[in-house]
């Protein structure tokens, strides 16, 4: 199309060169963009398409795509130039570009407002809050924890809609039913969700929580519901058709410990095995640190008849934990009965916790062995990741090089783990070795002086590595390092209920 | 001296009145004798001279009487006291006041008489009950004599005593002559001893002005016209004008061209303009009118009369046409080094707030990329050049042509297309030859946006060849209707303020046309607007009156139908009373628009004018609490604004007003006082202003803290303000959830950083003193468009985001040479200080620094010559200013 404008323009400047004579010629002066074209002559003679094509070899703007400005709007092909009063000397003005006419792009953008729901989440980046039903903040941060814990998640997806298990009564099977939906709903929308379906089965299941206060529900020890709602789920998680202690949720969150109990009177000794769900971290004077509370729980004094006297002494119980979890979970026991005034009080002391705790010195002697290699190979890679020589880091202890490499090392870890045990499930634990260091991934907090009142939010990593806090159905987007601001110490939230998560290394 | 020949004299003429002298003068003494004791000798002896002459001054012997009264005058006047205490001689006459008034009475008509007469006259300035105007009285009875010699006091007294006495005479219709006299006396002794306020003052008092004219001269005119014009903005009705009439006349005999002009410009009076064109002889002092008249926005054709030679005329016309207005925001841009473009992301700041940075980049939100192309287009504003819209034109990579455009959806193109007119703001040929792709585009969305785009780029720009026109005529009768709108609102931008009528005869058509759809009826009204702002046209008003009719009453209820009411105001903007036919045929409107067309057209009439009568009305209309549906009280809120924003007292007023509205008023009425607040302090971050709004972006209601989001942005537009910026950073964290809300921060961080921080939408320039007509247009568009932000900014509408270009311009000083190419001089800069009324040559500005130019100005700045070598051509640092060669400067060694 340029080609032959370009050629039928050369023609027709050779056909009226010949008789310049014969017509009046006007000069003007052409502007366009910032150029000035002087004396430009018109032949007014021609039509206007001609003074388009001289235009055209000055600027090289195609003739259609010129538009010059003359007396009552834009120069057409047609004009008849005596009407346009054109005089000698005039300036006009060109504008037009030989640029690329805009074209859409043949596959325009996606925008997240035409999306549907389920795939904004993954836009928003972290799932939907859930709607505050009276005082149910306490349910609202526990399910907000637990529904972070993928592994939880995939187990309940697994688990079927009608074929309970004999052993099951009906209300754990609705409990759990209701847990699955009220996950699949967090997950699929942006809105909050309205967790009705769950708090009615919630109270049916555990009458205490419907307890009504001058005519509205009462506010409830969420450490409660937690423990009340990981039993209902350990339950109704066992799976019938593999062996019989295989317990998902114990395999996610219970803590084997061995306990000797020692009298020291007497000097009987005894070892006892037990499984929990969480540590406690006790809250004494001495205790600063989350590290330190463990310790202290893991101690414990308790009166029991003592055959060899044959009275009641006191007994010392030293705990060791022999079998970690997946997800370790830390409850710090902030909430105790005062007698003297007949109420549940809290202690506000501010009790530091990590972003990665190491437990290897909590672990009895047994796991500490199983637990070296995966160690040294973490420190290896640690000390690869911050690029330092190996030999150096070998001496050092648990303590310093778990503060190296924060920022990579959990999110690597948890993604890969994650993944890892979404698709191989059970067999995971072949590959993947813990570590006996955990990454925190959700706080559950309390603010307000009584565990009956005040109000409970959940602090949640994401799996991009950003944390939310859960404020019923407000999530809000946090720092990590407001995240260890939560310990404590005055009237803001605090940490009440820690879940980490282990590091594990595969082998 | 001389009393003591009196005494003989009279001693030895007449013994008899001598006893007769003693027995009176002893009475009172004894009665004050406690009193006289606290006297000193000398006091004592001033007195009983005094209380000599009294009797003296009553004596039958002329002659007598005549040494009495001069000595007594002689001893007044050479009294000299300050203001705090009665001077000695007035004090111990006082006891004789009332003989000597009596005694006055008997006396036949004398030069003695009149003697006596003037001292009474002084004798009343502490003796006379108040109200008496006895000074006066006696005044006018005495002998005329120079009015000076009783000094100050005396003459400001009877100053205060012709003013009420005129008042009175006025009312009974009474001669004044009398008094005129004695004012011309007054006037030429207040202008001779440095008291031109009180001259000024008394001449308004008799309504005698004009007598001002002979009295100034050299010395003291600029402090005359100085306290004439700052006081015309607290004077009613025709006052105002005719004081401001003086101050032109006085400032034309004395050759201060620029600042006559700058009153013809406040009076908007042509006639005054082409006089002054044509009687300054200097073709370098025509060249700065120029850029005054460039500054404040009109249009304004030079003939020959104005200027003889072609080429000259030609040079000055380009100056008011603003072709270079381009080139000298660039000069200022790069001495300033911010040439450099900048992203959305570089105003976001979103590394600041770690943990609620933007989530999920891998979708793109049309509203977020809607918001980063508004914020683009108002932060690299008339620079040319950006990271989203021209970048992709030059990259080779012909594929990623057009790239961000499409990254806006539907509707949102528009806006896309129209930010690189934004972009290439009053550089029309480069900014036409961007646009120009976008024109061949088969996407109506984008036609329309370089439509209006073309309208932005030659906003407050003439042309010869008037592109503008020329490119959009052919666009206004296309069938889709955004394509119309974006020719229509292109012109009217393009166009604002030129009264062009040729532009007036292809839009009103539209309005009657029964097929256009309301939108673009609504438009149309506006760019007719605009086009003819404050002109009064009747032709005009007539088609939106018109228009107005023929709405349906479902129309009526539409929120865009708020626009036509506007147009029709914006044709009355500033003129004050001429809107009342106009109002009067808008109370026959449909009972659903009327208050609100009264309120509009009441508001845009008054805009600027700082009249309390009017304020008070809006005031008034706010108290009443309405029925559901009624939504007048917003522009009522908004016209508050609009009146009181004329001058700094007012406008505090206002806000404390606005603030008891916001604690009282209702919804429609609390979400317009952010916007009302945003008007009175646009560019002009005040802190308390700040807090309030601040405040207000947290409310409960959505709709009160958009605006007041958005109203951040407009106090705050231009200046690169750090708190603002901080707030709404914080702002965009914590309605990070919340499209609407989010999507005002983003428009409000855009104007905070508009032009980089180069650009004030102030509509106040030339030291607060003019008001542009077409930038006030523009916001006042802009802010009735948010009084109904879902409807019309967050819906498709978001374009009128636009209208804010009308009040775009840079807050530079920039020096020229005599041949107009930018010249660097060292400039004071600092707060300005108001010296009306102060005597000798006060300090104008406080806390400066001294930089070279070019330099920004904030508000309230105001900037002096550091350098003696030049002399600045226009009395006020501000825009361009011409420096001429200072003649008598020498170079110190």
């Amino acid at each position: 199309m340029l080609l032959t404008t370009h050629l039928w323009f050369k023609f027709l400047l050779r056909r009226y060169a010949f008789d310049c004579h014969s017509y009046v010629l006007i000069t003007v002066s052409v502007k366009w963009q910032k150029e000035l074209y002087p004396a430009v002559e018109i032949d007014t003679t021609q039509p206007p398409y001609v003074f388009k094509c001289q235009l055209y070899d000055l600027t090289g703007v195609p003739p259609e795509r010129q538009k010059i400005m003359v007396k009552g709007g834009i120069l057409k092909d047609d004009s008849d130039w005596s009407k346009l009063g054109l005089k000698e000397g005039q300036k006009l003005m060109m504008v037009g570009t030989a640029d690329e006419i805009v074209k859409a792009p043949e596959k325009g953008p996606v925008f997240m407002e035409d999306l549907p729901e389920e795939e904004q989440v993954v836009a928003v980046g972290h799932s939907a809050g859930l709607f505050n039903l009276g005082n149910t903040c306490y349910m609202n941060s526990t399910m907000q924890c637990l529904h972070s814990v993928p592994e939880l998640k995939s187990a309940l997806i697994e688990y079927p809609q009608s074929g309970r298990s004999n052993d099951l009564d009906q209300s754990s099977h609705l409990l759990t039913v209701a847990t699955r939906d009220l996950f699949s709903e967090l997950d699929k929308n942006v809105k909050p969700v309205a967790p009705m379906q769950f708090w009615m089965v919630l109270r049916k299941k555990y009458p205490q929580f419907g307890q009504l206060h001058n005519g509205s529900f009462m506010q409830q020890d969420a450490e409660e519901c937690w423990t009340q709602i990981l039993y209902t789920l350990s339950q109704s998680l066992k799976s019938p058709s593999t062996s019989a202690n295989l317990d998902k949720v114990k395999e996610l969150f219970g803590v084997n410990l061995v306990s000797r109990v020692h009298c020291a009177e007497s000097g009987e000794e005894s070892i006892e095995t037990e499984t929990v769900y969480s540590l406690k971290c006790h809250i004494s004077h001495e205790v600063n640190h989350l590290h330190e509370g463990l310790k202290h729980g893991l101690k414990s004094e308790l009166e029991k008849a003592s055959p060899s006297l044959g009275r009641s002494a006191v007994y010392l119980k030293d705990s060791h934990i022999n079998g970690l979890p997946k997800y370790l979970t830390i409850q710090f026991v902030r909430f105790f009965w005062k007698r003297e005034s007949n109420q549940k009080a809290k202690i506000l002391r501010k009790v530091d916790y990590p972003l990665e705790l190491d437990i290897f010195d909590l672990c009895s002697d047994d796991l500490r062995k199983t637990l070296e290699a995966p160690r040294q190979m973490l420190r290896d890679e640690d000390g690869r990741k911050a690029g330092l020589k190996l030999k150096e880091k070998v001496p050092a202890s648990g303590d310093n090089d778990v503060k190296m490499s924060d920022a990579e090392g959990p999110s690597n870890g948890s993604g890969e783990s994650s993944k890892a045990a979404l698709v191989e499930g059970v067999g995971s634990d072949k590959n993947a070795q813990l570590t006996g260091v955990y990454d925190l991934v959700a706080v559950l907090t309390h603010k307000g002086r009584s565990a009956d009142s005040g109000h409970y939010v959940a602090w949640v990593k994401q799996e991009n590595g950003k944390w939310i806090q859960f404020d019923d159905d407000n999530p809000i987007p946090q720092r990590e390092e407001d995240i260890t601001k939560l310990s404590g110490g005055g009237d803001w939230h605090m940490a009440y209920i820690c879940m980490y998560k282990a590091r594990t290394i595969p082998m | 001296m001389e009393p003591e020949p009196t005494n003989t004299a009279s001693g030895s003429g007449n013994p008899k009145d001598d006893a007769t002298l003693k027995v009176p003068s002893k009475d009172p003494k004894k009665k004050d004798d406690k009193k006289d004791e606290d006297l000193s000798e000398e006091d004592l002896a001033l007195k009983q001279q005094l209380e000599l002459y009294v009797e003296r001054a009553q004596d039958a012997d002329q002659g007598l009487q005549k040494v009495a009264l001069e000595s007594m005058r002689q001893e007044i006047r050479t009294s000299t006291s300050s203001m705090t205490s009665v001077p000695k001689p007035l004090k111990f006459l006082r006891p004789h006041y009332g003989t000597l008034k009596s005694y006055y009475e008997t006396m036949p008509d004398s030069d003695l008489k009149k003697l006596l007469a003037d001292i009474l006259s002084v004798l009343a300035l502490t003796m006379a009950a108040e109200g008496d105007r006895e000074s006066l009285k006696y005044r006018l009875l005495g002998s005329e004599g120079d009015i000076g010699s009783w000094g100050h006091e005396y003459v400001r007294n009877l100053a205060g005593e012709i003013a009420q006495e005129y008042s009175k005479r006025v009312n009974e219709e009474a001669t004044v002559d009398d008094l005129i006299e004695l004012v011309e006396q007054i006037v030429a002794f207040h202008m001779k001893h440095n008291a031109e306020p009180e001259a000024v003052d008394l001449l308004m008092e008799v309504e005698f002005l004009d007598l001002l004219v002979k009295h100034v001269d050299k010395t003291n005119y600029k402090r005359t016209c100085l306290y004439l014009t700052s006081s015309a903005r607290y004077l009613p009705g025709p006052d105002d004008t005719s004081v401001l009439d003086i101050a032109y006349t006085i400032y034309s005999k004395f050759e201060e061209f620029p600042s006559a002009l700058q009153i013809a410009l406040y009076l908007d009076n042509m006639q005054h303009v082409k006089q002054l064109f044509t009687s300054c002889p200097d073709l370098l002092r025509k060249k700065q009118f120029c850029y005054i008249l460039a500054r404040q926005g009109i249009s304004f054709e030079l003939d020959e009369e104005m200027c003889a030679d072609d080429e000259d005329r030609e040079a000055l016309q380009e100056i008011i046409n603003n072709t270079k207005l381009s080139e000298g925001y660039l000069t200022l841009a790069r001495d300033i080094e911010v040439m450099e473009p900048k992203s959305p992301e570089d105003i976001y700041k979103a590394h600041l707030l770690d943990g609620r940075a933007s989530a999920g980049a891998s979708v793109d939100s049309a509203r977020q990329n809607l918001a980063a192309t508004f914020v683009n287009a108002f932060v690299n504003a008339g620079f040319g050049q950006d990271k989203l819209m021209t970048v992709s034109s030059e990259a080779s990579g012909g594929g990623s042509l057009g790239n961000w455009l499409f990254k806006n959806k539907e509707h949102g193109k528009i806006s896309a297309a129209a930010s690189l007119g934004m972009i290439d703001l009053w550089d029309v040929d480069t900014g036409l030859a961007q646009l120009d792709k976008y024109f061949h585009s088969n996407d109506n969305h984008v036609t329309s946006g370089a439509l209006l785009g073309v309208g932005i780029v030659n906003c407050g720009i003439k042309n010869d060849c008037d592109p503008a026109l020329a490119l959009l005529a052919d666009y206004l009768d296309k069938e889709d209707s955004s394509i119309r709108i974006g020719a229509i609102t292109g012109l009217g931008l393009a166009y604002a303020g030129t009264q062009n009528e040729q532009i007036r005869d292809k839009l009103t058509p539209i309005l009657g046309d029964p097929k256009a759809p309301l939108d673009v009826i609504a438009f149309t009204a506006i760019a007719l607007g605009l086009v003819n702002v404050g002109s009064c046209n009747e032709e005009v008003a007539q088609a939106i009156i018109f228009a107005l009719m023929d709405r349906s009453e479902s129309d009526l209820g539409e929120p865009l139908t708020r626009l036509l009411p506007l147009g029709l105001g914006l044709l009355y903007l500033g003129k004050q009373d001429s809107v009342e036919a106009t109002a009067e045929v808008s109370k026959t409107f449909n009972e659903k628009i009327r208050k609100y067309c009264d309120m509009t057209l009441l508001s845009c009439a008054y805009a600027g004018t700082g009249n309390v009568l009017k304020v008070q009305h809006f005031l008034g209309q706010c108290a009443q609490h309405l029925e559901k549906g009624e939504t007048f009280q917003g522009p009522a809120v908004l016209g508050i604004a609009m009146v009181a924003m004329a001058e700094e007292l007012g406008l505090d007023m206002a806000i404390r007003s606005l603030e008891h509205l916001l604690q009282y008023g209702e919804q429609n009425i609390r979400k317009a006082v952010p916007l009302a607040l945003g008007l009175l302090c646009i560019s002009n971050p005040k802190v308390h202003v700040m807090d309030t709004l601040s405040r207000l972006s947290h409310d409960a209601d959505t709709e009160v803290a958009m605006a007041a989001v958005i109203s951040l942005g407009l106090i705050g537009a231009g200046t690169n303000n750090a708190r603002i910026a901080g707030m709404l950073r914080n702002l965009s964290s914590y309605y990070y959830k919340e499209a609407n809300l989010l999507f005002c921060v983003r428009i409000a961080q855009g104007f905070v950083h508009m032009g980089k921080g180069l650009i004030t939408l102030a509509p106040y320039h030339s030291e607060r003193f003019l008001l542009s007509p077409t930038a006030l247009a523009g916001l006042v568009v802009l802010l009735h468009a948010c009084l109904d932000m879902k409807a019309i900014i967050l819906g498709k509408y978001h374009y009128v985001l636009y209208f804010v270009v009308l009040a775009m311009q840079p807050r530079m000083l920039l020096t020229v040479d005599e041949n107009l190419k930018p010249l660097s001089v060292p400039v004071r800069v600092g707060q300005a200080v108001d010296v009306v009324g102060q005597a000798g040559r006060p300090k104008t500005i406080t806390g400066f620094q001294t930089h070279s130019t070019p330099v920004l100005l904030a508000a309230g700045d105001r900037a002096e010559l550091a350098t003696e070598k030049y002399i600045p051509l226009s009395p006020i640092l501000e825009g361009f200013v011409i420096l001429k060669e200072n003649p008598d400067y020498r170079e110190e060694v």
